[in-house]
């Protein structure tokens, strides 16, 4: 029973985590951005979720709606306001690094001086267990984060193999000069990946405000884990980062079965050090020849 | 020549009469940013109504003030700031805060010979560590002894499972529970460890509700024991919830999941008719519109027992420095502070009574027994 509970747990952390991860593999895939503020996204569309539903009394719906509107805008800002200068300058990947790890911090600190350092959650029934079968407890949070993230899989698969956005995203992850050489503006499918990448972190974000909650610093643990993902799924694969972030919800959760709590962070590095070593291009990442 | 140089003659005067302006400073390392911000700000509403009331009484000759480190409740930081506190600064006393901290930062105050005074940590081993080093604040086995004795006796609960953060309070706390329950007739039936930076403890619930236990034990502070309590109850864990003085912060207080759980802190009665009892809960009150709690006491306490070892230094006509203090206080038996009059053991700790309180929603919690000092 203890293995169908931690099963069914895992299943719904790594939903959240396939999610964020995919939203950070799919900016890196196309852009190339290391984007270490896709956290700091996260952190932002859970506050906002947070605060139109607690401090300003909003339906849901509205609420969902804001954290999605903010965590896109943020996105885009950041692509255009502080990526794109510095690649104009011909930036090193270092500089794009520190920038956004700054940006992180500071959206960390402000979180902290509006809404306060504290932890915070939303009040919901949603995130109660039930026992649905002797000695198995199930919310209903943990089958709509499931449910969640089959819809948005779906839709993006639908989104990137069907629109000539979609396409055009792709393309720019596998030859910008060609993208060009289409009549397609590369800097505005960035801009594009940062608006769908950041928008994939809002249910994550929504999910984490009412079933585990939030504190200031709760994108570092996200973005830790989507880079972790990232390099599990293979650089550049949206399908693999996704299924990385899976196996590193299901992996930490299982690992309480017969290990002691204390694994449970760290086989996200086991993970991460076995495909470093044995699968260095990730579950469908390209293989690279030296 | 001389007029066109009066400019910067003045804003010279003016920086130098502003700097040898007489204050007398002590210092503090508390956690003013990251997740455990929260017991900064509560620390400090008590370290300052202290310095507060000191100048009222010009208890000493110089205005009192205290310069803030940022610890981040961390002990590389803390080192980081207490290196600055006694190196550049040359403050004699120093206050702390969270046992990791405390520990990293007495080897320096035992070799600087600055008294290091913690009102927040609890871990067993901060009696343990030299002569520099005190504590306002009843650690962690007394605490962890009256809940037990009150769990077992009182409501017969009799299998224990511990969640403990993997730091050297939790490690202090496990002992203690391993030591403590058999004698009683209990067993601590399993404990949990977990990073200081997890915040998903869903797998940690199922861990626990199948140990099938009567009480949980819960050792962690800042945002991460409200989210461990939050997670528990949302994941079916029915039994008894308790924990330490942590428990104590506004926040879980007003926690939904927290309502019943037991905690324990050091014993003041707040409606005492003690004139520095009363002075420090009306003004408190005043200022912030509700009642403190005891780690605000402890911090009081800290900055008074500065205040009343210093005017004494200065009535001998010695120097304020950390060694003159440390003698000043083992030639004092008693303190008047918040809570009583007090003294310390040899190791330089606070005997109190410890008070097990229940999370009640109001803020403060309701008192349902107290454990006299020992």
């Amino acid at each position: 029973m203890l293995f169908l509970q931690l099963l069914a747990n895992g299943l719904q952390v790594g939903a959240i985590y396939a999610l964020t991860a995919a939203g950070f593999s799919l900016i890196f895939g196309s852009t190339k951005i290391f984007h270490f503020a896709h956290g700091a996204t996260f952190a932002i569309a859970a506050y906002l979720f947070h605060f139109a539903l607690a401090g300003l009394g909003m339906h849901w719906t509205f609420a969902v709606l804001l954290a999605a509107v903010s965590a896109v805008v943020f996105g885009i800002l950041l692509d255009r306001l502080m990526y794109a200068p510095i690649q104009r300058h011909e930036g090193s990947f270092f500089t794009v690094f520190v920038a956004s790890f700054g940006i992180g911090i500071v959206v960390q600190n402000l979180l902290g001086s509006v809404f306060g350092r504290g932890f915070m959650s939303v009040a919901t029934p949603l995130s109660n267990s039930v026992e649905v079968i002797p000695g198995i407890y199930l919310s209903p949070l943990n089958g709509l984060a499931i449910v969640s993230a089959i819809i948005c899989f779906a839709a993006l698969h639908l989104f990137l193999t069907r629109t000539f956005v979609g396409k055009g995203m792709r393309a720019l992850s596998e030859n910008p000069e060609l993208v060009r050489t289409f009549g397609l503006s590369p800097r505005r499918l960035s801009t594009y990946a940062f608006a769908l990448g950041s928008l994939l972190v809002v249910p994550g974000a929504i999910f984490t405000a009412a079933g585990t909650g939030i504190n200031p610093a709760v994108g570092h643990h996200v973005m830790l884990i989507s880079l972790a993902a990232t390099i599990v799924g293979g650089i550049g694969s949206l399908r693999g980062a996704a299924c990385a972030g899976l196996l590193i919800g299901v992996a930490e959760n299982l690992a309480m079965w017969k290990l002691g709590t204390q694994w449970s962070e760290a086989i996200t590095f086991a993970i991460l050090f076995f495909f470093i070593i044995f699968k260095p291009s990730g579950f469908f990442g390209r293989q690279t020849v030296s | 020549m001389l007029r066109g140089k009066l400019p910067f003659i003045a804003i010279t005067a003016s920086l130098f009469i502003t700097s040898s302006a007489n204050s007398e400073e002590i210092g503090a390392l508390f956690p003013l940013s990251g997740p455990n911000a929260t017991y900064g700000d509560i620390f400090m509403s008590g370290a300052d109504l202290a310095v507060r009331h000191a100048n009222e009484d010009k208890m000493l000759s110089d205005d009192l003030s205290i310069i803030y480190e940022d610890s981040q409740a961390l002990p590389q930081q803390g080192v980081v700031a207490m290196n600055k506190l006694v190196n550049v600064e040359a403050v004699p006393y120093v206050l702390s805060a969270f046992t990791g901290v405390s520990k990293a930062i007495s080897t320096l105050a035992q070799r600087s010979q600055t008294v290091a005074v913690n009102g927040g940590g609890v871990g067993p081993d901060l009696a343990e560590l030299g002569e520099y080093f005190w504590n306002v604040i009843p650690l962690a086995n007394n605490e962890v002894g009256a809940l037990v004795r009150y769990a077992v006796n009182d409501l017969g609960h009799k299998r224990f499972v511990l969640v403990y953060v993997d730091d050297p309070l939790g490690e202090s706390i496990q002992k203690e529970l391993e030591k403590s329950l058999p004698p009683l007739g209990a067993e601590l039936v399993d404990a949990h460890s977990i990073a200081s930076s997890a915040q998903q403890f869903s797998g940690v619930a199922a861990r626990v509700r199948s140990a099938n236990p009567d009480m949980v034990y819960v050792a962690s502070y800042g945002s991460q024991q409200l989210q461990i309590v939050k997670q528990l109850r949302d994941n079916g864990v029915k039994a008894q919830i308790a924990s330490y003085s942590a428990f104590s912060v506004p926040e879980l207080q007003q926690q939904e999941e927290a309502l019943g759980s037991l905690f324990t802190t050091q014993s003041i009665d707040w409606d005492s008719e003690d004139p520095i009892t009363k002075r420090f809960v009306d003004d408190y009150n005043a200022e912030h519109g509700k009642n403190p709690t005891s780690y605000i006491a402890n911090y009081y306490n800290a900055v008074r027992v500065f205040a009343l070892l210093a005017q004494d230094l200065e009535e001998q006509g010695k120097e304020i420095t950390g060694a003159n203090l440390l003698a000043q206080r083992k030639a004092t038996d008693t303190f008047k502070l918040v809570g009583g009059e007090v003294s310390f053991q040899e190791n330089g700790t606070l005997l109190a009574p410890i008070q097990v309180l229940e999370v009640d929603g109001s803020g403060s919690g309701k008192v349902v027994f107290v454990n006299t000092a020992e």
